[in-house]
């Protein structure tokens, strides 16, 4: 972790030696009074109810029933549940394919809509209505473009001269028709982190790097890709954690078909937990999703390389 | 505000990084990049258009679905037939959805204040105050961002139900309901969600320190500083993070379907829910025309919000 959290800074670098020590200890009392709502909130609503989870994740526990302790029994199961594998599989690739793609279009939507542009508030508009739209709407509209007879999409394939394909009923594209979905109601929210960090580059830079010839490329490159790293790195958590709790999104559309060729984590843990009723098994798997979604943070972040700040 | 504030700001305008400069000096001084019409700047608004289009088109049919009649609905068509008005108003007169549009209000706002308050302080903190355990904390508050809202329903349903000494509990927090069923229930749990913590502390990270170390060197208390010197200069996170609340707080369904068991408390989403009840014969012009009702006010926001982005654009462009 510490490559995530370098942040302590020298406090009071300019403040003579003879009152540093006061202001010192002055600051820290008012950050503890500062964060302490933030750590008393999270305790009680968050961290509590989590370790309640990780708890019955060792038991048969299910609704009404008093829980037993049965150990790692939970987990043996799930390895050897084919749904689950299944789940397992379908959400990683998801992930693996969704969480990149929607990061770089959503950046470069960011920085075209960031540029003194004709309509630039309905295309900001227009790019974050997505986020807004109930998921209802969306499901029934991307049923309607995947639709194998009258759809959108095979319409556009026979423009091509190509033959119409079962997108959400041939197991193997199915869950890449989601990812396209997925990429498409993502963008809107990783958009505006970009643009509120774009908002935070000093236009006094790239004016002085303009005056001094730098090319657009060599902007980017050193002025304004230091200056969002932070919201960067934002935007990667956010993303890997959203994308890995995908559910509305396969319960609207596939409910985990054909097959279990959409069967992803949270559905599969949701199925478990409210038709199956074992809280216990359901909180099992979600304990695995947690420990593999932290695996995919430290992962990305090695991949987006040790930016110079956080 | 003073005139200490605007020697503050012309501070951090030299504090800026020298990280450009090195690279900027090696190449020629040539000509500013001017404003014409180019190949890809038609490019630009054509490729802008295109996604633009793709991005809008389910909230478009989701209003035109809302003008169509029932029968209509079984095709696929994007035009209705016979546009239905009268459908708007006949939906908002099945349940009181203007009780349920107050409710949404009230809790949208709660929430937004107390994540506004509790938030940017703790945000802060994570990025400029050596408190011991910094960087545990912040580690602490990326592993909570993890956690997936659904594994933790049930016990957080029982930790509202025994807040001690409300709805008839006692010290202990039995006997009675606690915050189930209250404005407390609905708005306290979901506010100030760590995400939202560590997207300030992201902005307020990237504000040199030397700002508050001048004003600090001026008498400015630490609480000063962070209100009045370094939260101005965050405002556009600050809109996202009002943005996102909002937004989370107006479609929450199934917190409120969980705790709520009196329709006066009850939100416009589960109001909605009405429509589609008997899944096998939803009602879906209603649905939709209800779902747009619901939906305009958030689309609303953000076309304000983003006014604010350019502006806060310009602000700091007039700055220098």
């Amino acid at each position: 972790m510490t490559t995530l959290t370098q942040k302590s800074r020298p406090a009071g670098r300019s403040i003579p030696a003879r009152r540093r020590g006061s202001v010192l200890s002055r600051q820290r009392r008012a950050g503890w009074w500062m964060i302490a709502p933030a750590l008393l909130h999270s305790l009680v609503f968050i961290t509590l109810p989590t370790l309640a989870a990780i708890g019955l994740a060792f038991t048969d526990y299910s609704f009404g029933g008093t829980p037993h302790f049965i150990g790692g029994g939970n987990f043996a199961e799930l390895f050897g549940d084919v749904r689950f594998q299944a789940a397992l599989k379908n959400t990683i690739l998801y992930v693996i394919v969704v969480v990149p793609v929607s990061m770089a279009i959503a950046l470069l939507v960011a920085i075209a809509l960031n540029q003194k542009i004709r309509g630039l508030g309905a295309f900001r508009t227009a790019y974050y209505i997505p986020v807004v739209t109930a998921t209802v709407a969306v499901g029934t509209v991307w049923l309607w473009i995947f639709n194998p007879g009258s759809g959108l999409a095979n319409g556009v394939l026979s423009l091509l001269g190509l033959s119409p394909v079962g997108w959400l009923t041939d197991p193997g594209l199915a869950l890449p028709s989601l990812m396209v979905v997925g990429i498409w109601q993502g963008l809107g929210s990783k958009m505006i982190i970009y643009l509120a960090a774009l908002q935070g580059v000093s236009p006094q830079l790239v004016e002085a790097a303009n005056l001094d010839g730098a090319g657009r490329w060599q902007v980017f490159r050193n002025v304004t890709w230091p200056a969002i790293a932070p919201a960067q790195f934002f935007v990667l958590i956010t993303s890997i954690v959203g994308t890995f709790q995908v559910f509305d999104l396969v319960y609207v559309t596939t409910k985990g078909g054909p097959g279990l060729a959409t069967n992803v984590l949270v559905f599969d843990v949701y199925n478990n937990a409210f038709q199956s009723l074992r809280l216990g098994y359901a909180s099992a798997e979600t304990v695995i999703m947690m420990i593999l979604i932290g695996a995919f943070i430290l992962i990305g972040r090695r991949l987006q390389g040790a930016n110079a700040r956080d | 505000m003073t005139s200490q504030d605007t020697r503050l700001t012309g501070r951090r305008i030299t504090a800026a990084p020298p990280r450009s400069t090195d690279t900027a000096t090696a190449a020629s001084r040539a000509r500013r990049p001017k404003k014409k019409i180019t190949v890809g700047r038609v490019l630009l608004y054509v490729v802008l258009t295109a996604g633009a289009i793709a991005m809008i088109a389910p909230f478009l049919w989701m209003i035109l679905t809302a003008l169509k009649s029932e029968l209509e609905v079984s095709t696929f068509r994007w035009l209705p037939g016979e546009w239905r008005f009268g459908n708007f108003v006949e939906a908002m007169q099945t349940a009181p959805f203007l009780r349920y549009f107050r409710n949404s209000l009230l809790i949208a706002v709660g929430e937004t204040a107390v994540t506004l308050v509790i938030c940017t302080m703790a945000g802060y903190v994570l990025s400029s105050i050596p408190i011991r355990g910094a960087k545990f904390f912040l580690g602490y508050f990326i592993t909570l961002l993890m956690i997936p809202f659904q594994i933790i329903l049930v016990p957080l349903f029982i930790i509202v139900k025994s807040i001690p000494l409300f709805g008839g509990n006692d010290l202990l927090g039995q006997g009675g309901t606690g915050w189930l069923n209250s404005w407390w229930g609905l708005i306290i749990p979901l506010a100030a969600a760590p995400l939202f913590t560590f997207l300030a502390r992201q902005f307020y990270v990237s504000l040199p320190a030397d700002l508050a170390d001048a004003a600090r060197m001026d008498g400015v208390g630490e609480f000063g500083i962070f209100l009045r010197i370094m939260t101005p200069l965050v405002k556009p996170a600050l809109i996202t993070i009002a943005v996102f609340q909002i937004e989370a707080a107006w479609n929450g369904f199934l917190w409120p379907l969980m705790i709520t068991s009196s329709d006066d408390l009850r939100p416009l989403q589960l109001g909605l829910a009405i429509f589609s009840q008997n899944p096998a014969s939803i009602q879906w012009p209603y649905l939709m025309a209800g779902t747009t009702l619901a939906t305009l006010p958030m689309v609303l926001l953000f076309v304000f919000a983003q006014k604010r982005f350019v502006e806060g654009m310009a602000s700091a462009g007039l700055k220098g």
